[in-house]
């Protein structure tokens, strides 16, 4: 869209290979159709059922049980992902970008082939061309993953309750999601191989996983599944998961109505002939390196996203990172994309927002003794009346003392992480110090004044 | 077969034509009343309908086009008025597929590609 408000001819082809079960959808790429949006909506309906049980104490009186209906939440869901669909292509073709829902793969120096469903191929040129194909869940390789279990891209629009489910993966996909449908009353495993979290800071991460451990999500440590056997067909069916121990050589087997498979994402950048073209990929984790400017090694082709080697998964950077280039591209502008400071937030059921170096990764970048942690303990005052817990709300920052105590890193546990630390980085991004957080009087009674 | 068209006007008549043809493609273009000289309160109606109508052929086989007069202006301005209530009508004129979010409202409606677009969807 930013590229036709410069009066460039664009072409957009967004195509969605069916999973295993079948399932696509529409444009928007993963946040809008099965990432972000659907799973906020879930965590929130989560939430509510909370706040629900906390309502007695405050006062709400009522005699009926509560039950949750999968059904009626995930149309919801879909019917608002499907009016961004709709969204989307009346804004394209408002802004005269065509849009063509077909597979393109590279086929020669500035030429592409798009195959749409029916199998029709068309050709087409272009002077420049962006690659933004993001990622796929991967599958775990073993006898029965493809067949009969489910990953994020089919959970989102289930058409039946998934019932008692075991999460394979510790990431924070595989932990927002065990946190979502615990919190809709069901039975809920994770099977984590090694650390939860990989990437963020490990003291964070452990808060998370106690947190959830002590509210109703089973942990299975150190084990892998080997083979999934379907047990009985339906909806959801009878599933038996075979695992084994990561060091030894014990066996486990358990039985589930659902697995979830959430072990990692891999990029979509092996089929769509970027070999024609030379643009060179990692082959091993088949990332797209890209120069500050988020060029290939082909002049002519630029990529953004999660296909990035090294830069950050999230939305908004991918659509700032393109935005910018275009501007660059056709509006004579110079400014680069920031990829330091980026702020993130995991919604797990207790929040967690972070900003800036882990303290694993400051340590390490730092050395110990510059830097200097500060922590701190909350009960949020919503809390308190429920006797909520009073001790798993948790925020700290991490200042590097050779630069006047800057603030480096930020760290939030708590309800509405989100909200809390978008403030707190752009606060970074200007290099806030400690001094001048501590001068910051608080907002009383909040979470963030502390 | 190609297509029908249904004209109703209000509400309940509205609803119970969807009703009856539920299981076809239903697209229905709501716009305010129209005169003893055939010209509606709303001019945006006025401009739209045509360009609506050209599009018509290209909606699927066995589709119904239901043409829906809400009401007159003050009925329509009323902000608990059952189209606005149930449906989440916003504005007049609104080009709909019965049943999905696809949606066009007001000057959305006076272009044919977009209407084109909306008939032909997947």
């Amino acid at each position: 869209q930013e590229a036709a408000k410069y009066d460039k001819k664009v072409m957009v082809l967004d195509f969605v290979t069916p999973t295993p079960l079948g399932n696509s959808w529409g444009l928007g790429g993963t946040c809008v159709n099965v990432g972000c949006i659907p799973k906020k909506l879930m965590h929130q309906a989560a939430l509510l059922g909370q706040a629900l049980q906390d309502s007695c104490k405050f006062g709400w009186q009522f005699t009926e049980e509560v039950k949750h209906n999968w059904m009626t939440m995930t149309e919801s869901v879909q019917n608002y992902i499907g009016s961004l669909n709709w969204g989307y292509r009346v804004a394209l073709r408002e802004k005269k970008v065509t849009y063509e829902n077909a597979y393109g793969e590279f086929v020669g120096p500035h030429t592409v082939k798009a195959t749409n469903k029916r199998g029709v191929e068309k050709l087409y040129t272009a002077e420049r061309f962006l690659i933004a194909t993001g990622e796929r869940p991967r599958y775990l390789g073993i006898p029965g993953d493809k067949e009969y279990c489910i990953s994020s891209d089919d959970l989102f629009s289930l058409p039946y309750c998934p019932g008692k489910t075991l999460v394979v993966g510790a990431s924070y996909v595989a932990l927002e999601c065990a946190g979502f449908l615990v919190g809709l009353g069901l039975d809920v495993t994770v099977m984590v191989r090694s650390i939860l979290l990989r990437g963020f800071d490990q003291d964070m991460a452990n808060k998370i996983g106690e947190y959830m451990e002590e509210h109703g999500i089973k942990f299975i440590r150190e084990f892998v599944p080997i083979k999934v056997e379907q047990i009985e067909e339906g909806t959801p069916g009878r599933l038996k998961v075979i695992a084994k121990s990561t060091n030894g050589n014990q066996i486990i087997e358990g039985e589930y109505n659902t697995v979830l498979i959430a072990i990692g994402r891999d990029s979509c950048t092996r089929n769509i002939g970027l070999d024609k073209v030379g643009v060179k990929i990692n082959e091993k984790t088949g990332k797209i390196p890209v120069n500050d400017e988020e060029q290939t090694n082909v002049p002519y082709i630029y990529a953004v996203g999660d296909i990035l080697q090294d830069k950050l998964e999230l939305t908004p950077v991918a659509i700032q990172a393109g935005r910018l280039l275009v501007q660059r591209l056709y509006a004579g502008a110079t400014t680069k994309c920031d990829y330091v400071n980026v702020p993130t937030t995991v919604f797990t059921p207790l929040e967690y927002g972070a900003c800036g170096y882990s303290e694993e990764a400051a340590v390490e970048k730092f050395g110990e003794e510059n830097i200097e942690v500060y922590h701190s303990h909350f009960w949020p005052l919503e809390w308190t009346v429920p006797s909520r817990d009073n001790n798993k709300c948790y925020a700290k920052i991490i200042c590097n003392i050779q630069d006047n105590e800057r603030v480096i890193g930020f760290h939030v546990l708590g309800p509405n992480a989100g909200e809390v630390t978008q403030g707190f980085a752009a606060a970074i991004k200007c290099g806030m110090t400690k001094e001048q957080l501590d001068s910051t009087i608080g907002i009383h009674p909040v979470c963030a004044e502390v | 077969m190609g297509w029908e068209e249904k004209q109703v006007r209000g509400y309940p008549e509205f609803v119970q034509t969807a009703q009856r043809y539920h299981g076809r493609p239903i697209f229905a273009l709501f716009c305010g009343d129209k005169d003893a000289e055939g010209k509606s309160w709303c001019p945006d109606c006025v401009t739209a309908e045509p360009v609506v109508r050209k599009e018509l052929h290209n909606m699927p086989d066995e589709s119904v086009f239901i043409y829906c007069l809400v009401g007159d202006r003050a009925y329509w301005k009323d902000p608990n008025n059952e189209f606005r209530k149930n449906l989440k009508l916003t504005g007049v004129p609104t080009l709909l597929k019965y049943g999905t979010p696809q949606k066009l409202v007001e000057e959305e409606c006076f272009k044919a590609d977009l209407v084109r677009m909306l008939f032909t969807e997947d």
